[in-house]
């Protein structure tokens, strides 16, 4: 029945969909606007059949319907409760199945914005994006990805459940709805900037939406992708948390492109300068999770956490050809007519730093891409394999990431004109003194080596600055000054040199090494810790047989461990980690007694300060939850088009 | 020509060559069909569900389409029938031989499964994973035609069809006449 009810759903989903498509076509198309109010009802079937699906496959998952082929696929009766919900987005169907969910959860949540103005041109071209978009994600769901196949199961049937590894740790079941939050999000700017180029329309109040959606996006998006680096963290055991794997750099490209446009739009807010590059960089964004979402799930290049190959890959491909000849035409044809004259007044203004930021932000976004895509590149000019590692990105991406930590110490201290050195040097004062004193205190505490010093250092210097223009809000305005837009992006800036720096020193001063071990009692130090192997445990559990090992380090008992489930004959370790402020210590088995050998192998891993990279994430988060929060300028319900065009006045904070 | 509409359509352009260079690319999974196809087949040996010896080297003058499977893989499940309906349309020409290495299973599971779903031919269960190691699979089911001399001729990765099998064996069949 649940395969019935689903397909039903997806059909009724498609048709709403294609029902609203032509019906804000047709009344864009003849001038019509009740027939762009009418896409009201067409978005609340669209809601129906969204929630419906998923709700039907939830269903299936935790009552193990085997007879939906995803179930018998995917789930299994050994899976604990929380893992069968979360088994939807463990394969390609269910995802899609939760990105359509959260695609038409945007597209209401635009309808319900912009109730009263429906029959705006621009809210009109807005919707028929949204309803594209949706009609594509249907049409997957109906064909290559059609999750409700039916399967004959016999009695007695049990599944394998989902990939092990992806059963393993709590924060699978909210990594990746988190991360299509923003993922996702990035549709509705986008479809904001395709009206925006359409209409011609590019008054600042449309401005004003586009950047709030955005941000809501790139909240999402920051917080799914450090989850993501945390899950792998816990979950893998090889004391690393980001491998500039295809998949991460899938995700990490539209955050790179949703950053620029993030600072970039301020100076259309305040100057009216660069709309056009704007748009182009919502419009990138967009295609950049197109691009992404095929490079994961088409197969094109490999990868360690690809989906299973499927049919989807040209659909994928097509519709990113789509946006782009859609794009880069509208741009083509309507930019020149959206210039806006306008120059900058002196290299050294805030104008000018915002440019150099776009710079780097797009240089970084090239890098990655190109060291994404550039094995397929080779590949196809000379039939060459190679792969691209660590080395590469790890290259390139220093001196961009150390220019923009510079940046983000000086740029906000920067007045949008320009300025004198000698009032600059008053404003760098204390950021410049808090930097130096952050590299001494580095130094003294053990830093070796200049990169991560350097890295300190700078991310001190930023830290002064966005602290002292925090200090200078809340003196001026008090401590609701704090909640706001520019508070609430230094609150980031604070954020990200935090990350900075836990990234820095995590990966620089990593101390790892690999013990043998054949009877309790053994001893071994490492890293001023003392390490006794204690013995071997075996729990068996529903869904997994585990093998702890227990250490004991300092004084505490920790229980790394080698699981294995039953299907598959999959084994992967569990690894125990301890946590401060200071260290991470990470204990992952490697190896237990077999027939052949009596011999534990365990691997201990000793990184300072990795806590901070997801205190940083804290701080990111509360940072863009603080800057969505409108201030008074924002406040006043302007009508979207009450700026007039081309006039260079913006919100002012 | 104005900046900007050059400029969008110079990134109009490399993106353009970029999706070509996309769409002509093998996915990951036609590449890994290349792993073993031209070269002599490893080893096939072992103890069918009847208790006898079977080695693929025994085979040699004759087709044989090599399968790895288990029952608890949904795919495998589903290509069952597809075996079952290829095996019965060759027995009597008896131009092509077919054996299943059950991976990871356990025997009673694997006589059980081709009880109850039909498929008479030689089925080796014990030991099978350096059998599997040797051929290199990743993940069942997967098959393999080896050709008359022992080489291997073709790999498929995911279930297959009856038709998919045929096509394979008369163009194999073909390109070695």
């Amino acid at each position: 029945m649940n395969a019935t009810l689903g397909t039903a759903f997806v059909a009724i989903g498609l048709s709403a969909s294609v029902a609203g498509l032509l019906s804000v076509a047709w009344g864009l198309a003849t001038r019509s606007p009740v027939f762009v109010v009418r896409a009201r009802g067409w978005v609340a079937l669209l809601a129906v059949a969204a929630v419906g699906q998923v709700a039907v496959m939830e269903r299936a998952l935790i009552t193990r319907d085997f007879t939906v082929a995803f179930v018998a696929e995917h789930g299994s009766h050994r899976t604990p409760a929380l893992f069968n919900v979360a088994t939807l987005w463990s394969a390609l169907e269910g995802s899609i199945l939760l990105w359509v969910l959260i695609l038409v959860g945007y597209v209401v949540l635009v309808v319900r914005r912009f109730r009263h103005r429906l029959d705006d041109p621009v809210v009109g071209w807005t919707l028929l994006v949204l309803f594209v978009v949706c009609t594509f994600f249907f049409l997957l769901l109906a064909g290559p990805a059609f999750p409700f196949t039916r399967f004959e199961p016999w009695a007695g049937y049990d599944g394998p459940g989902p990939n092990p590894l992806l059963q393993n740790h709590v924060l699978m079941a909210f990594h990746p709805p988190v991360l299509y939050l923003g993922y996702v999000g990035f549709t509705v700017p986008f479809a904001l900037a395709v009206a925006s180029l359409v209409t011609g329309r590019l008054g600042e109040g449309w401005l004003l939406e586009a950047r709030r959606w955005t941000l809501m996006a790139w909240g999402c998006l920051t917080v799914g992708i450090l989850l993501g680096a945390w899950w792998s963290y816990e979950v893998l055991g090889w004391g690393g948390y980001w491998a500039w794997d295809p998949v991460e750099n899938a995700s990490f490209l539209p955050w790179l492109t949703g950053t620029a446009y993030l600072h970039s739009v301020m100076v259309q807010e305040r100057l009216g300068m660069l709309r056009v590059w704007n748009l182009s960089l919502l419009c990138a964004t967009f295609s950049l999770t197109i691009l992404g979402t095929f490079i994961t799930r088409s197969g094109v290049l490999e990868s360690v956490h690809a989906f299973t190959e499927s049919g989807i890959g040209p659909m994928l491909l097509g519709f990113f050809g789509l946006v782009v000849v859609t794009t880069v035409g509208l741009i083509a044809w309507r930019g020149d007519s959206m210039r806006t004259v306008g120059s900058i007044d002196s290299p050294v203004s805030r104008t000018a730093a915002f440019l150099v930021n776009n710079l780097l932000f797009g240089a970084f976004a090239f890098v990655v891409l190109l060291g994404t895509v550039f094995p397929l590149l080779v590949e196809a000019a000379n039939g060459d394999r190679i792969s691209v590692g660590n080395p590469y990105f790890e290259r390139m991406t220093m001196p961009i990431g150390f220019a923009l930590l510079f940046l983000m110490a000086v740029a906000p201290a920067l007045p949008w004109g320009g300025t004198t050195g000698a009032t600059m040097a008053g404003r760098l004062r204390w950021p410049a003194v808090a930097g130096a004193a952050s590299m001494v205190l580095a130094l003294g505490l053990g830093s070796r080596g200049w990169a991560p010093t350097l890295a300190v250092g700078l991310a001190g210097f930023s830290i002064g600055g966005a602290v002292r223009q925090l200090g200078m809000t809340v003196r001026s305005r008090g401590l609701r000054g704090l909640v706001g837009r520019s508070s609430g992006g230094m609150i980031v800036h604070i954020g990200v040199a935090v990350v900075a720096v836990a990234f820095a020193c995590s990966s620089a001063f990593i101390r790892q090494a690999e013990f043998r071990f054949d009877q309790p009692g053994e001893r071994a130090v490492f890293a001023g810790h003392e390490l006794v192997f204690e013995g071997l445990t075996t729990v068996e559990l529903s869904e997994k047989t585990e093998i702890r090992v227990s250490v004991r380090v300092d004084g505490r008992t920790y229980l790394p461990a080698i699981s294995t489930f039953p299907f598959g004959s999959q084994t992967i370790g569990t690894p125990a980690t301890r946590s401060t402020l200071r260290d991470d210590l990470q204990l992952a088995v490697l190896a237990v007694p077999d027939e052949r050998s009596n011999t534990t192998i365990v691997r201990v891993t000793v990184q300072p300060l990795v806590a901070w990279l997801w205190v940083g994430g804290a701080v990111m988060a509360l940072g863009t939850a603080f800057a969505a929060v409108p201030t008074t300028g924002g406040r006043r319900r302007r009508g979207a088009d009450e700026t007039v065009e081309g006039s260079p006045e913006g919100v002012t904070v | 020509m104005n900046p900007i509409r050059m400029t969008a359509l110079a990134v109009g352009l490399v993106l353009g060559l970029l999706i070509l260079v996309f769409a002509t690319r093998d996915t990951s999974r036609d590449r890994m069909t290349t792993h073993l196809v031209g070269a002599v087949a490893p080893a096939v040996v072992g103890v069918t569900l009847d208790g006898s010896e079977w080695d693929l080297d025994d085979q040699r003058g004759r087709w044989v389409v090599v399968n790895f499977f288990s029952t608890t893989c949904v795919p495998c499940i589903r290509e069952h029938p597809e075996l079952v309906a290829f095996a019965a349309a060759h027995a009597e020409a008896d131009d092509v031989r077919l054996v299943t290495v059950a991976f990871d299973d356990s025997p009673s599971a694997v006589a059980a499964f081709f009880a109850r779903n039909g498929g008479d031919w030689p089925v080796l269960t014990v030991d099978t994973g350096r059998v599997a190691v040797d051929w290199g699979v990743i993940g069942v089911p997967e098959s393999y035609l080896v050709t008359p001399s022992g080489h291997v001729a073709a790999k498929v990765i995911g279930g297959v069809e009856m038709d998919e099998l045929d096509g394979l064996l008369t163009r194999a069949m073909a390109a070695i006449s």
